[in-house]
């Protein structure tokens, strides 16, 4: 959760002069294809952005194409190496480690997606809300969001994981995974939202009688837009990686589901002795935690019209 | 500011550094000794308690530590037999008289306890008192794990200085195992009695449990001394007893280590830092790591456990025997077996006997006429037919209404059942009963509750056979899960108990096992295969031996080191 | 200052105490610890079992349990959190958690501390170096391990760097790197450079496991400050003023762009104790990281509140010292 935090620090850090920007419509969309064209510009993070869209195809498009799920067959001949059939070989008991990993990928980036989004959206209107407040209503809202900040989130979900019944699903460890990790959103959210709230455009909106909620929904949350962005991007590795986690210490997705850290802690002893069962999942995950910090990294750049300019 | 600065970074650094090396100072020299053969030992998982008689501390793991310390009147041999101890005992205890069951253990008069205290028949009053039952001779049930064998023990008397033991059961009470008493050790009652207990009193008897279980004992009175500092769920350091009364072992030190992860193990092993282990659980990649590694000689045996799938009776789907059957039919143990274990254990084979393993004297074949666990789906969808039901498509219908869906269930990140979990369900696909997997991380509670449809757990035990019939079977019975109620089954289990001598107890324990497989309420799938390893630049003489806790250790004192 | 440290304090207990409530009942739910009594073969006795009941305060309701752990009133006086009493553990009486959670501080802390010391003198060093050359090849190279760490899962990079360091032993043919454990077994008979070298032996894979997981992150916190600051109007009229680049960087621009480094690093404690539960595992250590995975596992319901209350209480600490140093370092604040 600290790289988390360190990270969306650094962020905020980052965040571009929020002054400069501008909330008429017209100009917004420019401002969008500035950030796109700044954004190409950072070639790590294209790469990384058509990568990951590869990996996205292969895990939610793959399973539709390839013979195989990844359900245990009797047809399926156990403990193969790999061959044109089965590209990463078959488990002992009889499943095609390709279909696996598409399905493994695809649970892990449906968790990952569902942390951030939920995380994000959650941790953004508490965060703006306490800001815009300030004050008793401020102090209540960050203590609470304290309590759960002060909890490391693996122990959390390792200690109420156990009680998810029926073994643990996807979405139950996802939400699991975000009741944990919204604080932190917040507490970033609430930092810019504090500073966004003085300034002329949002004492202009007040004063022309403009609701709360249109003033959080309208004016600050879109201005807060390029750290709250950069935030739900790093989520979706720490998701990934969280997961992993989890399965390390025997408490992720269950079987007969599978996702990648799941592959990789059952394979973790194969490193050596049956390497693909270990590497593919192992290097997915590795994959996609990467892309997705260079397309961050990327977006920072981009939404960021400082440092990008700066050329030494 | 600057210095303010300057200040604060070396004292930043400082506090760092001195945390470092702080815990860098070596303790304290006591003795400054240290074997010069000296062999790491792994122990699969951290134990609860110093006494084995209590719940905490009976697990395998305590035993194996206390292994050579606690003085044992016999054990069980590699392949089943039980061998007297002939170092502590000078007779072959036999029954002397068969009711009441009485008999006699004759204590090597040199037999003392590293203190030069005699080791006699208080030691075995003691353990008789602990596991008792008694309210009258132990207060709280003394925290007892098991006290079905001394719960029918009129009394545990010495003579000739306490060196002769006489047992005398109650009248009426016959138990076929009776040799099995005090297997897993005896503790020293004087020590107990110096620490101020008064073992004649129920609190002082339940006061000096709890204090064995809380103190490593300082004393020993077989092969090995336990060193100070011993840790439950660190490392515990034995040294030879050196005042032994029989031969002195050839290892001047084990060293037992707590290591829970089993991907460290062969690089440790190939690092030096362990010399062998005798894991609990199987591993394809640790075993295929050991073929790979130099050195290292390693073994595969069937092992004390096995692995079963149990019916919730209760549910209503299942209640219907003819489906039950059928699904026993459905399942292909034979190809569990194989993908399970076969790639690195070919010899394993699917178990036919609840009781008793395929490799045992008592073993009889109870599955295999029945067609459970054929994997013959023809077959299995006959008998469903002839009970009315339909195959239409992939569903099972009967009159009409669709089977429903099974919850199969096992405990969370246990390997081998995740693998027979997955073949069950594929296999009753094909008849039409689909499978929902749902794992556990609370067996013994989702076992009480009867929280499930089909169960997929494992029974471990000795060569000692004679109450599990009783325990897994009869109505009454805790561990019944599956609510089992067959007035037969429980006629049976009870005149296993009740006879003086395995073979008459093994013809009754039969008979009921061949029972519950007609009533197809548990289906044995296979004797859990365990692993065995050890570096044979510094050790020989190790061979595993899964009648006991103690596996390879058993023969510790055998062992030798290579030069 | 003392004023704002004090009420800083005052806010954090109610915070830590709903941290508890949480946990508890997070715990609490989460399991019957007497399952694996239940389990036993043969099977214990019903009285046993009701004793084992009352013995770890099972018998009771959950917020009868809670108050019992905090204030010990109405307990067998092995309870009671604010008379210093952890409660009892299911794992039986020689389990003391106060004992065990000691000598588990004592343990993870050289772990922890070395980590920290070595991540955080990387973190600057590389951090410096990429914001100096920025996008150039050597910006981008470490740009890419730092985010190959925080890629990786931890338990795969720690077999990784177990890996290598066998492979070190084995090509030099020495037996220095050890893999299992902090110490060797038999250490009362070493002398003090020996019992050095076999602290290091076993302390340097873990390290540089837990290093690896905070350096990432903390070298890209180092490169952002260290870019603004360098961009900054002050670090210019330095330089124009026509002072030599090295001692600009490292006299004006490092010394500025270190103060944010220290709060993120003393916030990033909760980072760490997730590593540590990972890489104690892997190099079986016997910290506080594994007395949480066992206390997890045995559903010791005390033991993982004590574990929750320490880490709670040091993340509490860590960012009260995380906002008084900012305060000392950085002369543009106040408190009032």
């Amino acid at each position: 959760m600290s790289d988390l935090h360190n990270r969306l620090v650094s962020a905020e850090a980052d965040r571009p002069d929020l002054t400069e920007e501008n909330v008429n419509k017209g100009e917004q969309l420019t401002q969008m294809q500035m950030i796109w064209r700044r954004f190409r510009r950072h070639r790590a993070a294209m790469v990384s952005l058509v990568l990951l869209l590869v990996i996205v195809a292969f895990a939610f498009v793959g399973p539709l194409v390839w013979p195989y799920d990844h359900t245990v067959s009797r047809d399926i001949a156990g403990n193969l190496s790999p061959s044109l059939q089965h590209p990463f070989g078959t488990t002992k008991q009889g499943n095609d480690v390709f279909a696996q990993t598409m399905r493994g990928a695809q649970q892990s980036l449906k968790v990952a997606l569902v942390v951030s989004i939920v995380s994000t959206t959650i941790g953004s209107i508490w965060g703006a809300i306490a800001g815009y407040y300030r004050g008793r209503i401020d102090a209540i809202m960050m203590r609470i969001a304290d309590v759960f900040l002060i909890i490391p989130l693996i122990v959390a979900v390792a200690a109420i994981s156990g009680n998810v019944r029926g073994g643990t699903t996807w979405y139950a460890v996802a939400l699991i995974i975000c009741f944990f990790s919204w604080a932190t959103i917040a507490r970033v959210v609430r930092g810019v939202v504090l500073s966004l709230r003085e300034q002329e455009f949002i004492e202009a909106a007040r004063a022309a009688g403009a609701k709360v909620t249109r003033i959080i929904f309208r004016h600050l949350l879109p201005n807060a837009a390029g750290p709250i962005i950069v935030a739900a991007t790093l989520l979706v590795a720490l998701a990934v990686l969280t997961e992993a986690s989890l399965s390390f210490i025997g408490f992720g997705i269950q079987p007969p589901d599978i996702s990648l850290g799941k592959m990789v802690e059952g394979a973790r002893t194969a490193a050596f002795t049956r390497p693909w069962l270990f590497y593919p999942p192992g290097v997915l995950i590795v994959l996609i935690c990467l892309t997705i910090n260079f397309i961050g990294d990327g977006l920072r750049d981009a939404l960021d019209p400082r440092q990008t300019m700066v050329r030494r | 500011m600057e210095n303010r600065r300057k200040l604060l970074g070396a004292a930043a650094v400082g506090v760092s550094a001195a945390l470092v090396l702080g815990a860098c100072s070596p303790p304290a020299d006591d003795d400054g000794a240290g074997g010069a053969s000296s062999v790491s030992w792994i122990v699969n998982q951290a134990g609860g308690g110093w006494n084995h008689n209590t719940p905490e501390g009976g697990s395998v793991y305590v035993i194996q530590m206390l292994h050579g310390v606690l003085p044992v009147p016999g054990h069980w041999d590699p392949s089943g037999e039980w061998q007297w101890n002939t170092d502590l005992l000078v007779n072959t205890p036999e029954l002397i008289n068969e009711d009441p069951m009485v008999w006699e253990y004759e204590i090597n008069p040199d037999a003392n306890w590293s203190d030069g205290e005699p080791i006699d028949a208080d030691d075995f009053i003691w353990t008789w008192k602990m596991n008792s039952g008694n309210e009258e001779l132990c207060a709280d049930n003394c925290n007892s794990r098991g006290t079905l064998l001394t719960a029918q023990f009129e009394s545990v008397e010495g003579s000739e200085d306490g060196k002769t033991v006489t047992v005398t059961m109650k009248d009426g009470e016959k138990f076929p195992e009776w040799f099995t008493f005090a297997a897993d050790g005896l503790y020293p009652a004087h020590l107990a009695e110096a620490e101020g207990f008064d073992l004649d009193t129920p609190e002082g008897m339940l006061e000096s449990s709890n204090w064995f279980n809380e103190n490593p004992i300082p004393i020993s009175g077989g092969h090995y001394l336990i060193e100070e500092g011993a840790a439950l769920d660190g490392r515990v350091v034995k040294t030879v007893n050196e005042d032994y009364y029989g031969d002195l072992p050839n290892i001047e030190e084990i060293i037992l280590e707590v290591n829970t992860e089993e991907g460290s193990w062969v690089p440790a092993l190939s690092n030096g830092e362990i010399q062998g282990a005798a894991p609990a659980s199987w591993s394809d990649d640790v075993i295929t790591q050991l073929e790979d590694a130099q050195g290292v000689e390693f073994g595969i045996e069937p092992g004390g456990s096995w692995e079963h799938v149990d019916i919730n009776m209760d549910n209503e789907t299942l209640s219907d025997k003819a489906l039950r059957q059928a699904i026993f039919m459905a399942i292909d143990v034979e190809n569990i077996a194989t993908r399970t274990y076969g790639e690195k254990f070919p010899e394993i084979e699917p178990r036919t006997n609840h009781i008793f393993d395929n490799n045992s004297e008592f073993h009889e074949d109870v599955v295999t006429e029945l067609g459970q666990g054929s994997g013959d789906s023809e077959a299995a969808l006959e008998v469903l037919e002839d009970a009315g039901y339909e195959l239409d498509g992939e569903t099972l219908t009967l009159d009409g209404d669709e089977v429903a869906p099974l919850r199969l269930r096992y405990t969370a990140g246990h390997v081998a059942r995740e693998i027979i979990a997955e073949l069950i369900q594929s296999d009753l696909a094909k008849i039409g009963v689909t499978i929902e997997i749902e794992t556990t991380d609370d067996l013994g509670g989702t076992l009480s509750e009867q929280d499930y449809d089909l169960m997929i757990y494992g029974w471990s035990g000795t060569p000692a056979f004679a109450s599990s019939p009783s325990q897994f079977w009869r109505s009454d019975s805790g561990s019944n899960y599956g609510n089992l109620n067959n007035s037969e089954v429980d006629e049976l289990v009870d005149k296993a108990m009740n006879v003086a001598t395995p073979e008459e107890s093994a013809v009754f324990a039969n008979e009921a096992a061949a029972l519950v497989a007609e009533e197809a309420y548990v289906l044995p799938i296979v004797s859990t295969p365990v692993f065995y390893f050890y570096d044979t630049n510094y050790l020989s003489g190790v061979t595993d031996n899964n009648s006991q806790s103690r596996r390879a250790l058993w023969n510790q004192h055998e062992w030798s080191a290579v030069e | 200052m003392l004023v704002y440290t004090a009420r800083r304090f005052a806010v954090a207990i109610p915070v830590l105490l709903a941290a508890s409530v949480l946990v508890f009942l997070m715990v609490d739910l989460s399991g019957d610890p007497l399952s694996d009594l239940r389990m036993q073969q043969p099977p214990p006795s019903p009285e046993t079992i009701a004793a084992a009941e009352a013995r770890y305060y099972l018998d009771r309701s959950i917020p009868e349990r809670y108050w019992l752990w905090m204030t010990g009133i109405g307990g067998n006086g092995d309870i009671g959190l604010l008379q210093g009493k952890f409660g009892p553990s299911v794992r039986g009486g020689p389990f003391d958690i106060g004992e065990q959670l000691a000598s588990g501080i004592s343990i993870t802390i050289r772990l922890v501390s070395a980590a920290i010391v070595m991540a955080l003198g990387l973190a600057i060093v590389s951090g410096v170096i990429s914001a100096m050359r920025q996008y150039s090849k050597l910006d981008y190279t470490l740009t890419f391990i730092g985010f190959l760490a925080l890629a990786m899962p931890t338990f795969w990079l720690g077999a990784l760097i177990r890996e290598g360091g066998l492979w070190f032993n084995k090509t030099t043919d020495t037996s220095f790197f050890y893999t299992i454990g902090a110490n060797s077994a038999r250490v009362s008979n070493m002398t003090g450079w020996e019992y050095f070298l076999d602290s290091a032996g076993h302390l340097v894979l873990p390290t540089v496991t837990l290093m690896l997981t905070s350096y990432a992150a903390w070298s890209r916190y180092q490169r952002t400050s260290m870019l603004e600051v360098l961009n900054s109007d002050y670090v210019r009229l330095a330089r124009a003023k026509g002072v030599r680049n090295s001692v600009v960087v490292r006299r004006h621009a490092l010394r500025t762009a270190l103060i944010p480094l220290v709060t993120v690093a003393t916030i990033g404690i909760v980072g760490i104790l997730e590593g540590v539960v990972i890489i104690e595992t892997i190099f079986q250590w016997r910290g506080l990281g594994y007395f949480f995975i066992e206390a997890v596992k045995a559903k010791d319901t005390f033991a993982l509140m004590a574990w929750l209350m320490l880490s709670g209480t040091l993340v509490v600490l860590a960012n009260l010292i995380a906002d008084v140093l900012y305060g000392v370092l950085d002369p543009r604040i106040r408190y009032e």
